[in-house]
């Protein structure tokens, strides 16, 4: 039986999907310390896998404390760098200051200086070259080419901002808020070839940033299930079983909008002899109405034996939302006026938005020896990410460490260590990331207290 | 326009701190119109100029930064002198517009006197660093260029020929501060 959920805990972490996800960062040093691993039953369990409602949340599993206080020391650094009282001087956030760095303002948005950042990622500084001729305008970014996506780049998540119900039995009954976004860009050929290959601007050529965006919030009424539907070994006194959880919702969607279609621009002939023609002719939606309506459903299943524990868990399967009363416009740009123009296609037609299906999967093995590994592939909605990492604890003390694979498909890594004294303990863990706009990783240092 | 400012600083934002670095082949803009040619003719024991004007188109979104060098970093014209002994000096201004090019405070680049005589082609070098108090001219989306050649004959025979540009690359060089 162990044989073959170890076999499972390895299939579960070689063969999942490798695409980018959210949830790599914590306020949780342990957790930083493992690469992103979370060893308790809480957080992203719950919230991607129902089974796991009826998985009591063991204070003692991997020495989990009741909760925990993360030590700021970044954000401290940060406010002695930039006094609040000086932001409106303050070169960083200051365009018009010959230091301001776009770069480090984005760094500073996808790196909150939460923790202390032991080695921060540096910007590109190299010089940029644009070549500029009657008919030519090359634009040569030197290293920082790397920066230029090859594919679809974007933010989005699909988040559930509430949760509240009450049953009895392993029955649930409540009302979910959802919400979800998802913004994607697309360079086509021509522009990619510009910023990244250096090639020239050509004469009577279109350059394109292809936008597809939507966003949806609303609520849903939920029936749920979930409960221990095989014991284990261990009996009742263990939480050893299979453990089965579902739902049900009926999606009542409050309002929508989707945006879909070119930004750019068309050169003339030559390339410098005539303004080029800004081009903008997007496709909108908006809900007119609330309650766009569907079905869909979680479901989960987690097995514990013993010191052995995984997991599966997908959320809103199936959950297509049909909105009965929408507005399709086209909006564009105009050049006389300089203005954008916005026609009616139709109104008052019938559309359809999915949520997407977000998961987890998770393993845990707990030695007896103090050892601790565990690993999850968890994706929020815009991707995968992958996380293995494995505690050691030795009597007060506790050596951690651990990898991931973040949303650029790259490799980071995790250390740290803790003590405990008693009720208290201090962890620290360090962090590679690459949640910035560099091709070098940073490495962040994370402080925080656990009350035991 | 917008669509293009807006690509172009994504662009330069990339540089960080670094600088962003305009290399303006203004030849391009002139080659094949007639004005990378200026005929001159001088009479004895005079001075006389003549002079092309050009319009150049920049980028624009990159009016508040600050140029930290403009050079000329290859020019190159030949003097096809088709007659008479004389001088001829080139000059570069530089202006906003047309008109500006003709006033003193433009003159971006002087090119010392080059000796012609008889029917021979002197290739001369245009290359040096323009007049630093006309930088920020080139942070405008146009910018205008008038090459004149200015000539002396002290003899008694009149000086004939042309000036035929070959090739004129301005390296600008801007500091940060690009938004």
């Amino acid at each position: 039986m162990r044989t073959g959920v170890v076999a499972l805990t390895l299939a579960v972490l070689v063969l999942a999907p490798l695409r980018p996800a959210r949830a790599q960062f914590s306020f949780d040093a342990r957790r930083i310390g493992m690469g992103g691993v979370s060893l308790s039953r809480d957080g992203n369990l719950r919230r991607y896998n129902p089974a796991y409602r009826a998985v009591k949340n063991r204070a003692d599993a991997g020495g989990a404390p009741k909760f925990t206080i993360p030590v700021p020391l970044g954000l401290i650094k940060f406010l002695q760098d930039h006094p609040v009282n000086q932001l409106s001087t303050d070169p960083m956030f200051n365009p018009d200051s010959a230091k301001f760095n776009p770069i480090e303002v984005m760094n500073l948005i996808f790196n909150p200086p939460i923790f202390y950042e032991v080695r921060k990622a540096p910007a590109p500084t190299n010089d940029v070259e644009f070549t500029i001729g009657k008919n030519a305008f090359v634009v040569d970014l030197g290293a920082a080419q790397v920066l230029i996506p090859e594919q679809e780049f974007g933010l989005g998540t699909s988040s559930r901002l509430l949760d509240i119900g009450s049953g009895f039995g392993g029955f649930r009954v409540g009302v979910m808020g959802f919400l979800q976004y998802d913004v994607g860009l697309t360079l086509d050929d021509s522009l990619r070839r510009v910023l990244k290959d250096a090639d020239s601007v050509r004469a009577n050529t279109t350059y394109r940033v292809l936008g597809d965006g939507v966003a949806q919030a609303g609520f849903a009424p939920t029936v749920g299930y979930a409960g221990r539907v095989l014991r284990g070994a261990g009996g009742d006194e263990s939480d050893d079983g299979v453990y089965l959880g579902g739902a049900l919702h009926y999606y009542m969607g409050g309002t929508y909008a989707r945006a879909t279609g070119p930004g750019g621009f068309t050169t003339g002939n030559p390339v410098f002899g005539t303004t080029p023609v800004a081009l903008l002719d997007d496709t909108l939606y908006t809900s007119n109405k609330p309650f766009g309506k569907g079905l869909g459903g979680d479901v989960g299943i987690v097995f514990v034996s013993g010191p052995f524990e995984v997991g599966m868990g997908a959320n809103d399967i199936g959950a297509e939302l049909t909105w009965s009363d929408t507005k399709v416009q086209r909006i564009r740009y105009v050049a006389v006026g300089d203005s954008l123009a916005k026609t009616l296609l139709t109104n008052h037609v019938q559309s359809k938005t999915k949520l997407p299906i977000t998961y987890i999967a998770n393993a845990a093995l707990r030695m007896g020896t103090g050892t601790t590994v565990g690993g999850d592939v968890v994706n929020s909605g815009r991707g995968t990410v992958i996380h293995v990492g494995v505690e050691q604890r030795t009597g007060p003390f506790a050596v951690r460490g651990g990898v991931s694979r973040d949303q650029r498909k790259k490799m980071q890594f995790g250390w740290g260590g803790g003590v405990r004294l008693g009720p208290i303990g201090l962890d620290v863990g360090f962090w590679t990331h690459s949640n910035s706009f560099s091709p070098k990783r940073g490495i962040t240092m994370a402080t925080s207290i656990s009350v035991y | 326009m917008k669509a293009l400012r807006v690509s172009l600083l994504v662009a330069v934002a990339a540089c960080g701190e670094g600088r962003a670095i305009f290399n303006i082949d203004a030849y391009s803009f002139m080659a094949g119109t007639g004005k990378d040619t200026i005929p001159y003719l001088i009479p004895p024991a005079t001075t006389a100029s003549a002079s092309q004007v050009q319009k150049i188109n920049l980028p624009p979104g990159f009016g508040s930064s600050v140029v930290d060098t403009v050079r000329i970093t290859n020019g190159r014209a030949n003097l096809v002198n088709t007659g008479g002994t004389g001088f001829i000096g080139l000059q570069l201004y530089v202006a906003a517009d047309s008109l500006g090019t003709y006033n003193a405070g433009a003159l971006a680049l002087n090119i010392p006197e080059t000796g012609v005589t008889g029917s021979q082609t002197v290739p001369v070098t245009i290359t040096g660093d323009l007049s630093a108090g006309l930088n920020s001219v080139f942070t405008k989306p146009t910018v205008w260029l008038r090459l004149a050649a200015t000539g002396r004959n002290p003899n008694a025979t009149p000086v004939t020929g042309r000036m035929i540009l070959t090739a004129l690359m301005i390296r600008v060089v801007v500091k940060d501060k690009i938004f």
